[in-house]
């Protein structure tokens, strides 16, 4: 155990004495945690909704990277090789390794902790959940780690088959990209990528129900990275003129595969994707009940007048904003143009008392912003059109207001799928972050403030 | 003193070729014994399967009375190892890797110690890839010797060093013998081996050829002396058929070489020779066979089997 714990020791040292390893280590994070929340500054809490996603990242660029160029790389020059000429056996190795890797995952995921709480970010609900899904997302992608570092004859192989699968778990596994967005083929296999639960399960433990909700997450990432391991150790390679494909026991890679398969099995027969989809979508489209009181009725325009207008910019990524003298191109816009006819009968604009149906109708410029889809910047000026032709401009200004004031009552509609505009932001959260500040940006052109500026 | 190393009827091959076909050696405890051979004569498989690296097909190999293929964590624990490239990581330094491999064994020296003996203090905290050749060589003899292992395996330990980097390890390896350590040594080096080894063994197409001392090896296998000789003009080759002992005649323009078991003799008929064609001798060598004539002679043929296709 001695040698295993100098190993250990050493493989961390020399990690700190690379510079490379650094950077990608963590630079890397902090930078992509940076672009996060500069994406999504104005939410409420910054970045809390969005640490799964991060950390995930995160332990996927040290695990798919990092862990397997710094092993091909020492067994190209022959290091381990060297070591099999000692008594030490293969395991203590391969645990070494693994062990070394999660802690160096774990000081960058702490890392980007802390940068998230400086900023604003407040502290995960569950922190010793948080650690628990942590450790066990690291332990499935180190799995994978290994297995890449034995498929691998050298580093640019690495490179090629760690993008191959940090690519795809990136846009359609779920890491990168809300799974609820997604069209429906790429929600089915985002099961069978072990990202997502790594998501599911991180951001349990931050913003959500904790170790409770990751009963399925957190058995599927164990499995996955247990058979990651075995496979790893089984078919490790000390020698690099031993080369993958000459040699015996391939099939050990098999467990890898079949891991991967029974968890996306499992998760699609007990209709675990569409079951966490439709969820959020009817959270969403749930209807508010008419409430007959008016209270904001009695806003003036000293309220208004105090409100904060600081928004983002209208050619921004975040609530983006046609000029007028922005036409809708041909790829725009029939739906666009299949929006502003259908919005005088779209349910939604018509259910509920006033304030809720101007929240559902705000719903129709957010959820497109949120998806960054490409006709994002002109439904806006659509729906402020619609609104300004059923309210009268004073009472709107009041309505518009005390959405502001109370971004988080009523409900809001996550599917515009009725206005010929595909696609959810499978998240209400974010759905009212944008709906807040397309009302500030309506109220601001309805009251001029844009032309005094 | 007993046989710390004894490898018999080893037999690897890779797919239908055959590497080794039944090598057959044994090494005395305390004594420095040379494995040479041609490229792909089967020398690396040998000790590759000496050390576990690889698995034979047939035959035994065991290493102070532990059967190698059955104990191999027990053997490794009695064999060093310093392999013909030294491998570390660029940015270990020499105190570290004698920490590191230190670790993988019950009973160790000191880095400290280490570093002294072998005359690394200097740059024990230097990065690996700062190191010369000499110095990595040195340290990779440090590594071999860092749990004091009864034998030490050198792959062709003075590949690429200065001919003063050569001479050092060449007098730490007579160390390691003075200690009492047994050495196997592979080399292509010739005047290395008849220097340092004690016996030798010569490998060729995976058969070990002839085993002994270096002077038995150059006693029985010719017990001849070499003569060159240098004239003023070419001799016709024929000539030189009638001169008492001469074999292995080889001519090329002035220059004529043969083998003799009788020089006194040749080197009259010789003279006689010249004189009675009007030759002027220019140069006259007679020495006794060199190992590497050994060596060649018993290894020129046909090229040998594929060491290592993997």
């Amino acid at each position: 155990m001695n040698g295993l714990g100098e190993h250990l020791k050493l493989s961390l040292r020399l990690h700190f004495r690379n510079r490379l390893a650094l950077i990608y280590g963590y630079l890397f994070p902090l930078i992509f945690l940076v672009a996060f929340w500069v994406l999504y500054r104005h939410e409420k809490v910054p970045l809390l909704r969005h640490m799964g996603e991060l950390l995930t990242v995160s332990v996927l660029g040290g695990a798919c990277f990092g862990l397997p160029t710094s092993m091909v790389s020492e067994r190209e020059r022959g290091v381990w090789r060297r070591y099999r000429l000692t008594p030490l056996p293969t395991w203590a190795f391969v645990v070494s390794t693994a062990v070394a890797r999660y802690l160096i995952v774990l000081s960058a995921g702490l890392l980007q902790l802390g940068l998230a709480l400086a900023v604003g970010m407040t502290l995960p609900e569950h922190p010793l959940g948080l650690f628990v899904a942590f450790t066990l997302v690291a332990f499935a992608l180190i799995g994978l780690g290994l297995v890449i570092a034995t498929l691998a004859d050298n580093v640019p192989a690495v490179q090629a088959l760690g993008q191959c699968i940090f690519l795809p778990m990136l846009i359609i596994g779920g890491v990168a990209v809300q799974l609820a967005s997604l069209p429906e083929w790429a929600q089915q296999l985002s099961a069978f990528f072990p990202g997502r639960y790594a998501v599911e399960a991180i951001q349990a433990c931050v913003s959500g129900d904790g170790l409770a909700a990751t009963r399925f997450s957190l058995p599927a990432l164990a499995l996955i990275g247990l058979a990651g391991c075995i496979a790893g150790t089984k078919l490790f390679r000390w020698d690099s003129a031993q080369r993958f494909m000459a040699r015996s026991g391939k099939l050990w890679i098999l467990p890898v595969f079949a891991a991967w398969a029974a968890v996306g099995v499992l998760a699609e027969w007990q209709s675990r994707i569409s079951a966490r989809v439709a969820a959020e979508l009817a959270a969403a489209v749930a209807v508010a009940p008419v409430s007959k009181e008016t209270p904001w009725l009695a806003l003036t325009a000293k309220d208004v007048a105090a409100l904060s207008f600081r928004v983002p910019s209208d050619f921004g990524v975040v609530s983006p904003y046609a000029a007028p003298d922005d036409e809708a191109t041909d790829y725009t816009k029939d739906e666009v143009d299949a929006a502003r006819r259908e919005l005088p009968t779209w349910r939604p604009g018509l259910r509920g008392d006033d304030v809720q149906r101007v929240r559902n109708l705000l719903c129709v410029a957010a959820v497109p912003d949120a998806i960054q889809m490409p006709v994002e910047r002109y439904l806006p000026p659509v729906v402020l059109q619609h609104l300004e032709d059923i309210y009268p401009r004073d009472k709107l200004i009041k309505i518009l207001t005390w959405i502001v004031l109370h971004p988080d009552d009523g409900t809001v509609v996550d599917n515009i799928e009725a206005l010929g505009v595909r696609g959810s932001a499978g998240d209400p959260y974010v759905v009212r972050e944008r709906s807040y500040l397309y009302a500030l940006k309506f109220i601001i052109r309805l009251t001029g403030r844009d032309r005094r500026n | 003193m007993g046989d710390s190393v004894v490898i018999r009827e080893l037999r690897k091959s890779y797919g239908p070729t055959p590497a080794v076909c039944g090598v057959s050696f044994s090494i005395t405890a305390g004594e420095i014994f040379g494995l040479l051979g041609p490229n792909g004569a089967g020398k690396t498989t040998t000790l590759e399967c000496l050390l576990g690296l690889r698995e034979p097909d047939d035959g035994n190999v065991s290493v102070g009375g532990l059967d190698a293929r059955l104990f191999p964590r027990e053997v490794k624990r009695k064999i060093g190892v310093a392999l013909q490239s030294t491998a570390l990581q660029d940015k270990i330094t020499p105190r570290e890797a004698l920490k590191l491999f230190g670790s993988f064994y019950p009973d160790r020296i000191a880095p400290a110690e280490l570093l002294e003996r072998f005359a690394l203090s200097a740059k024990a905290d230097a990065p690996f890839d700062s190191l010369s050749g000499g110095q990595k060589q040195r340290l990779a003899l440090a590594l071999a010797f860092v749990h004091r292992p009864g034998l030490i395996v050198l792959d062709e330990p003075t590949t690429g060093l200065d001919p003063q980097a050569r001479r050092e390890l060449h007098d730490e390896i007579l160390r390691l013998k003075r200690d009492g350590t047994t050495v196997l040594l592979t080399t292509h080096d010739l005047t290395e081996a008849e220097q340092l080894c004690d016996r030798i063994a010569i490998i060729d197409r995976g058969l070990i050829v002839a085993t002994g001392t270096p002077g038995e090896l150059i006693a029985q296998t010719c017990g001849q002396q070499s003569v060159t000789l240098i004239t003023d003009r070419p001799l016709d080759g024929a000539l030189w058929a009638g001169v008492a002992g001469a074999s292995d005649v080889r001519g090329e323009g002035t220059t004529v070489r043969f083998r003799t078991s009788n020089a006194t003799g040749s080197v009259a008929d010789v003279t006689a020779l010249l004189g009675a064609h009007g030759i002027e001798l220019v140069e006259l060598h007679v020495r006794k066979a060199s190992l590497e004539e050994v060596f060649l002679g018993l290894t020129a043929a046909a090229p040998g089997p594929s060491e290592d296709p993997r």
